[in-house]
């Protein structure tokens, strides 16, 4: 049997390989290209003179810079709705379903047998013109006209968002509330406190942390979303990560595209970085 | 068998073997890459290659636009063949991408007019296979919009929420010359502040920016959600035959049209089989089913000639005589207009 000295390089060494190859190479070919001068189409085999005008353009241009930050509110939002749709679900699986809590958890994993993008097209039939929301207020009487809005906004990126991300935030928090010792709820019982207070003073902060990564689990890819606005988010709904992927694709422009990558990626973690340090888990969770 | 026998049959043998080696390592490799747009790649639109070559395998990898196409093979992209179209021929033979095609070897060369042939020259010499072809124009819902005859009815705040403009800098450049009557390859700096403001003003006018032409605009124009959008022929055709109430409009300013283009990339070791995919992508099948199928214009004129259907007759005014005469072809533009225009719209997407 390998000892501890053994066992770290063959339980960390594949993954750090793997993360080496597909994160950190590509990451740096990315700051490598930010950091090119020229517009357009690039051959990556010509000189390399390194310069900062790729982000002179993209710290100069308001417009982009507003992008971003609308982008990152929208994330907020939608990582906010989803981590408190997620919560109650995840609750409901690790203590009221008992028996039925995995057939439970499988039909919340049922939604990712479908693919993704059959997922949002089916959003756009939903919120459409012709589609189930429209139909539902017009036979009530409550509409003459169908809502345009629905459709091709931004309330339709984030309603789209929000559904796409609960199940992936319940599972973070329903493996937090399943680590929970009943043994605690029950001394905090025997103290006197009611169902209200064990959740708010034992159960909420012992998940803390499975919250929170639920939290930017969802946060931190969606600023960066791109596919869901495109399809459903029309002119207003249009977020950062479509410039991105405009400059890398259509535009061919990859240095103005990766100037604008790295520029949300190092405003992100440090975004990231100040959030868990305002929110220090060692206090509210032992 | 004699043993000076065996040795010499021995001999005989090795000899033809060397030369059977020999020739296998001169030949040319019996398989293609083509690098293509998504939904080129159905066998419908490359046929007659495939039943005249069977055994020779053609794959395909596939590019987003004209820029990635360009800087696919700027990065050193393995494809034989690459499909793009009109503006860019400059670029593929001032980087060295693309070889001369030899038409001596097209038996269907003859059938391509010469109009489209001379837009696949460089420098007096033949780089480029025209193949496909089609307006741009405004594609128009007849029951909620009175007549087009301008470009100006995108930014025509009457039609609020009901508009749909192609995501692409370039074309919003080019729409904003013929309007203002300007000519696209000389804008100034001036001008493309002036075109982005107007873009700007224009953006909450749109229902939806559209990337592609029968997975986002299509649909949306067959379901009344967009009445004037920037479209191309084949979206008309599409609705047409759906029974939509829609128009393609001639504005006054001249409608615009695109050829696209097959080059042979100059890194290919397989010239030959190329020549004769490009020969059967010529070819009267592979065409008819560019026209009936996808509804494009066909680079070989007597398919053309025979069409017969109404709605594509009316979708590629055949009927028209002056269609041509009143029409902008896209002309060739650097690559520092392009960026800038592209940069424009980025700005105009970000507001």
């Amino acid at each position: 049997m390998l000892g501890r000295r053994g066992t770290l390089p063959l339980l960390v060494g594949p993954p750090l390989v793997w993360l080496a190859l597909l994160f950190v190479a590509p990451l740096i070919l990315i700051v490598a290209f930010s950091l090119r001068p020229e517009s357009g189409v690039v051959n990556a085999a010509d000189p390399w003179n390194p310069s900062l005008v790729q982000y002179g353009k993209v710290l100069g241009t308001p417009a982009f810079l507003r992008l971003l930050g609308v982008s990152a509110l929208m994330a907020l939002g939608i990582a906010v709705a989803a981590t408190m749709l997620a919560y109650p679900l995840a609750y409901f699986l690790a203590f009221r379903a008992r028996t039925r809590a995995t057939l439970f958890l499988a039909l919340l994993l049922v939604p990712f047998a479908a693919s993704y993008l059959l997922r949002i097209m089916a959003w756009k039939l939903v919120l459409g013109p012709a589609g189930a929301v429209n139909s539902l207020l017009s036979s009530a009487g409550l509409i003459s006209e169908p809502l345009d809005l629905l459709l091709y906004s931004r309330g339709a990126v984030v309603i789209t968002l929000v559904y796409v991300w609960i199940p992936f935030a319940a599972l973070p928090i329903l493996a937090s509330l399943q680590r929970i010792e009943r043994s605690q709820l029950e001394a905090a019982a025997d103290l006197g406190a009611g169902p209200w207070t064990r959740f708010r003073r034992v159960t909420l902060p012992l998940s803390l942390p499975g919250t929170l990564a639920a939290f930017f689990m969802v946060f931190i890819p969606t600023i960066g979303e791109y596919v869901t606005p495109t399809l459903i988010g029309g002119t207003g709904g249009i977020m950062y990560g479509n410039l991105i992927q405009d400059f890398f694709g259509r535009a061919g422009n990859w240095p103005l595209g990766a100037a604008l990558a790295m520029v949300m990626l190092i405003l992100t973690v440090v975004g990231v970085l100040i959030a868990l340090r305002a929110v220090d888990l060692r206090r509210v969770a032992p | 068998m004699p043993a000076h026998n065996r040795i010499r049959t021995l001999f005989a043998l090795s000899a033809a073997t060397v030369l059977l080696l020999a020739a296998c390592k001169g030949a040319e490799p019996q398989n293609l890459l083509v690098l293509e747009w998504s939904g080129y790649e159905a066998e419908d639109f490359w046929t007659d290659f495939k039943t005249a070559n069977a055994d020779a395998p053609v794959t395909f990898e596939f590019g987003i636009s004209d820029a990635d196409i360009l800087a696919k093979m700027e990065a050193g992209s393995q494809a034989d063949l690459f499909h793009f179209y009109s503006g860019w021929q400059q670029f593929y033979v001032d980087g060295g991408l693309v070889q001369e095609i030899d038409t001596s070897k097209l038996t269907n060369w003859d059938k391509v007019p010469d109009s489209f042939k001379e837009q696949g020259q460089v420098n007096g010499k033949q780089y480029f296979l025209p193949w496909d072809w089609g307006f741009s124009s405004i594609l128009y819902n007849t029951d909620e919009v009175p007549e087009v005859t301008s470009w100006d009815a995108l930014l025509n705040a009457d039609y609020a929420d009901h508009i749909s403009m192609w995501n692409d800098g370039p074309a919003a450049v080019t729409v904003s010359s013929y309007i203002h009557g300007w000519d696209e390859t000389t804008i100034t700096a001036d001008q493309l502040a002036q075109i982005e403001q107007e873009w700007i003003a224009q953006k909450p006018l749109n229902a939806f920016y559209w990337s592609g032409e029968y997975e986002d605009l299509c649909p949306a124009v067959q379901d009344g959600t967009v009445w004037v959008a920037y479209a191309w022929q084949g979206c008309y055709a599409a609705a047409l035959y759906e029974g939509v109430p829609v128009a393609y409009a001639d504005p006054a300013e001249g409608r615009n049209s695109w050829i696209g283009f097959y080059g042979i990339s100059s890194k290919s070791d397989s010239y030959e089989l190329a020549l004769k995919f490009l020969d059967a992508k010529l070819a009267d099948l592979t065409m008819s089913n560019v026209v009936n199928l996808f509804y494009y214009g066909a680079a070989n004129q007597d398919v053309m000639n025979a069409i017969e259907d109404e709605v594509l007759i009316e979708a590629f005014g055949i009927n028209d005589p002056s269609i041509l005469e009143n029409t902008n072809f896209t002309p060739p533009v650097t690559a520092d207009q392009r960026s800038a225009w592209t940069e424009m719209w980025a700005r105009v997407q970000a507001e």
